[in-house]
């Protein structure tokens, strides 16, 4: 991601109520020509690359759908000529999935089927997705418009393994920009001043894609755009302007049986070269941390610092009275804590994040321990039947997700509710038993 | 093939970040980094590449240089990934120009940097991390591969060379959020360009491998309290770069703005307890029992 500071200004809706020097019109009459050249560019669409596993569509594909389907619906009641939602779907044994992406959204569906397609592998994938992404006949037959095509004017990938590599060579290949981890997507107008992109001259841009990344912290939002070089020192232009979306954020649209679309068939051309990597045995491996088979998980965050070893402990003994399994917000795995090997091997983990970059997980109780409420945390944990925190700071966001809100330091609330809970248990027991 | 040396050629890719462990990060009060008060070193995932090419060079006894693009302190990194791995060179790819890239501005001066390296001794494996603990889009691997035109393999889990001909098999980890998680096995001819998984971590199975790895880590003390002796400066002009493909004027993409992310709206209305009180958390180990009920009272 640059590290370069845009100045810019939020569109042009008021163009005509500035007031500006006669250098500034220059740069205006400048700009309205090349606001014609913009619109006479052959870019054009939203292509979507959906991901499938053995005749699967992933739901983060239909999902991307949705957004696309929203997106461009705003997009044709804006602007003209119409541009589509075109997915583009590759593997073997396929064909009876290209309906199901046009009734979740789609107009057009690309469709490459072929034994080597079978599964992704990256080499063979970003050829065929580039191919497809620059075929003028494919296209043509997407929208009857007399234009020649070009490149798709956006591009959607999952930020999931597989789609955020693919996002990465494909735009290699395309040579265009590419944003990852987006959850939040606007097309707008917008009046750009870089020191770099327009040689420090207001430009307008249109059409142009903000795309909305939150930060690894959780509580910075930044809004990436790609842009062609209008620097007259350096001219280029950027298509398509790409992304990678957080799997979860967005929601489907309704499946509808009723919608119409056209479904392509892509001959890929495939060289011995493309299948120099061979894939020679794939297995499943059940995770190691299993969230969806107990009713309550406990997860903690940076709360726990003031004394992480011996605080972590006090998660484990709690979660193994009331059987929960142990969850941990995002910094945690980055293990910032120099605590027992054994504890920071079990615990501080990838595989345990819940969150827009882990799990996302619908226990009955869901405890939030010294995690303050990052927005990527609570996308993970929304959906819990009940939840319940324990902060002591009143202030921290996770509240707005609480249905009980333990004010407390975690070292002092925990024991406390572990004897509660075991007194609890010592009563319930013994009628038991008496049975 | 292995590339006409017959030895083993390995670079890796590695970044300075921010260092997150507690003691050394540093947040401001809402929540965001103070970058001006946190330290930098060797990312995570760049020391977990950076073990990698350590399995390599006990193993395969290969040759492996250190490589990173940034501004003349990125040297840490180097110095720190030479610890690790006993690095034999280590490449800093410095120039002013280079500011402000995106990731396929920075792949460039990483494909140009690589290349140079491919011409004058030959590469048979490019390592790099996972992704960056501060930039985290884990794009800036696969699009050097791309531009290298080696095939780009990532997540890998486990690797070993067959050098007589010149090919790598590999275990990948491919997640599956919310089902099971695939581990899948590859074969490809060298080079290629490998992004390790996180949880990759070397294993030496032999004794003669044992002993071999604490000769390098033996070395790779001494070799890295003097660093800057393995240590090279390359700018644009010595990469053969061409000023426009990269820093700003390469970087399709631009920061436009960074806002604080808004407060959601509450979804729930918490009940908030003073978690002092016995008889209040009482109260609320009745209500946990009375969700979990018999799971957890059997």
């Amino acid at each position: 991601m640059t590290s370069a500071v845009s100045e810019t200004k939020t569109n042009a809706n008021n163009i005509q109520g500035i007031l500006v020097n006669d250098t500034e019109n220059e740069n205006r009459k400048r700009t309205a020509e090349e606001k014609e050249k913009e619109e006479e560019n052959n870019n054009r669409h939203l292509y979507v690359v959906i991901e499938q596993e053995e005749g699967k569509i992933l739901p983060a594909s239909f999902e991307m759908l949705g957004e696309g389907r929203r997106l461009m619906d705003n997009f044709n009641s804006k602007y003209n000529p119409k541009e589509n939602v075109v997915a583009i779907i590759l593997g073997h044994n396929i064909k009876h999935l290209c309906q199901e992406l046009i009734y979740h959204g789609a107009d057009a569906v690309i469709c490459a089927d072929h034994p080597e397609l079978r599964y992704p592998r990256n080499l063979l994938y970003t050829k065929i997705i580039s191919q497809i992404a620059t075929d003028k006949s494919s296209a043509a037959q997407i929208s009857s418009s007399n234009n020649t095509f070009n490149k798709p004017r956006y591009m959607f990938f999952s930020a999931d393994d597989t789609g955020r590599h693919l996002s990465s060579t494909v735009l290699a290949e395309l040579e265009s920009g590419l944003a990852s981890d987006i959850n939040k997507l606007v097309i707008n107008d917008l009046e750009i001043r870089h020191e770099h992109k327009t040689k420090g001259k207001p430009i307008s841009y249109k059409k142009t894609l903000e795309m909305y990344r939150p930060d690894f912290s959780g509580f910075l939002w930044t809004t990436i755009l790609c842009l062609d070089n209008l620097n007259p020192e350096n001219k280029k232009e950027f298509y398509p302007q790409a992304c990678s979306i957080i799997p979860g954020v967005f929601p489907q649209i309704e499946r509808d049986t009723n919608r119409n679309g056209k479904v392509i068939d892509f001959t890929p051309t495939i060289l011995q070269e493309d299948l120099k990597v061979k894939i020679i045995g794939r297995r499943t491996i059940k995770n190691k941390v299993d969230f969806n088979n107990k009713k309550a998980i406990v997860s903690f965050g940076r709360g726990i610092k003031e004394n992480a070893e011996q605080n972590i402990k006090l998660i484990e003994n709690f979660a193994k009275e009331i059987e929960a399994e142990i969850g941990i917000s995002l910094p945690i795995s980055k293990k910032p804590y120099i605590i027992n090997e054994n504890l920071s091997s079990t615990y501080m983990i990838p595989d345990r994040v819940i969150g827009t970059s882990g799990r996302k997980v619908n226990p009955l109780v869901y405890f939030a321990v010294g995690i303050s409420g990052a927005v990527q945390h609570i996308a993970g944990m929304k959906e819990a039947e009940f939840v319940i925190s324990i902060n002591p700071d009143a202030e921290a966001p996770i509240i707005d997700e609480s249905d009980i809100f333990i004010k407390g330091k975690i070292e002092e609330v925990l024991p406390l509710l572990i004897k509660e809970i075991k007194k609890y248990k010592e009563k319930m027991q013994i009628p038991q038993e008496v049975k | 093939m292995l590339n006409p040396s017959g030895t083993l050629n390995v670079a890796v890719i590695v970044k300075l970040e921010p260092d997150f462990s507690e003691g050394n990060v540093s947040y401001n009060s809402d929540g965001t980094l103070n970058r001006a008060e946190t330290k930098n070193v060797l990312g995570p995932h760049s020391a977990v590449a950076s073990s990698a090419a350590l399995y390599a060079k006990v193993k395969y006894g290969a040759n492996v240089s250190v490589a990173t693009m940034g501004p003349p302190i990125a040297e840490a990194a180097l110095q720190q990934s030479q610890l690790i791995c006993n690095a034999d060179e280590l490449h800093l790819y410095s120039d002013r120009i280079f500011a402000g890239a995106d990731t396929l501005a920075t792949s460039e001066v990483l494909r140009a940097g690589i290349k140079k390296m491919a011409n004058e001794q030959g590469i048979d494996i490019v390592f790099s991390g996972h992704r960056a603990s501060d930039g985290e889009t884990g794009q800036t691997g696969p699009q050097t591969a791309w531009k290298l035109g080696y095939p780009f393999i990532g997540n890998v889990i486990d690797y070993d060379i067959d050098k007589e001909r010149g090919y790598v098999r590999l275990q990948r980890l491919i997640k599956n959020y919310g089902h099971n998680d695939i581990i899948e096995e590859l074969e490809s001819p060298l080079p290629v360009f490998i992004t390790l998984d996180p949880s990759y971590s070397p294993f030496f199975n032999t004794v003669s491998q044992r002993l071999n790895l604490a000769l390098n880590q033996n070395d790779a003390e001494k070799r890295s309290s003097r660093y800057k002796e393995y240590l090279k400066t390359f700018s644009a002009q010595s990469l053969e770069l061409n000023l426009k493909s990269v820093g700003l004027p390469g970087s399709p993409t631009i920061v436009y703005k960074v806002e604080k992310i808004p407060r959601a709206k509450a979804n729930r209305k918490a009940d908030i307890i003073d978690g002092y009180s016995q008889e209040n958390l009482s109260q609320v180990a009745r209500r946990i029992y009375g969700i979990l009920g018999e799971t957890i009272i059997k």
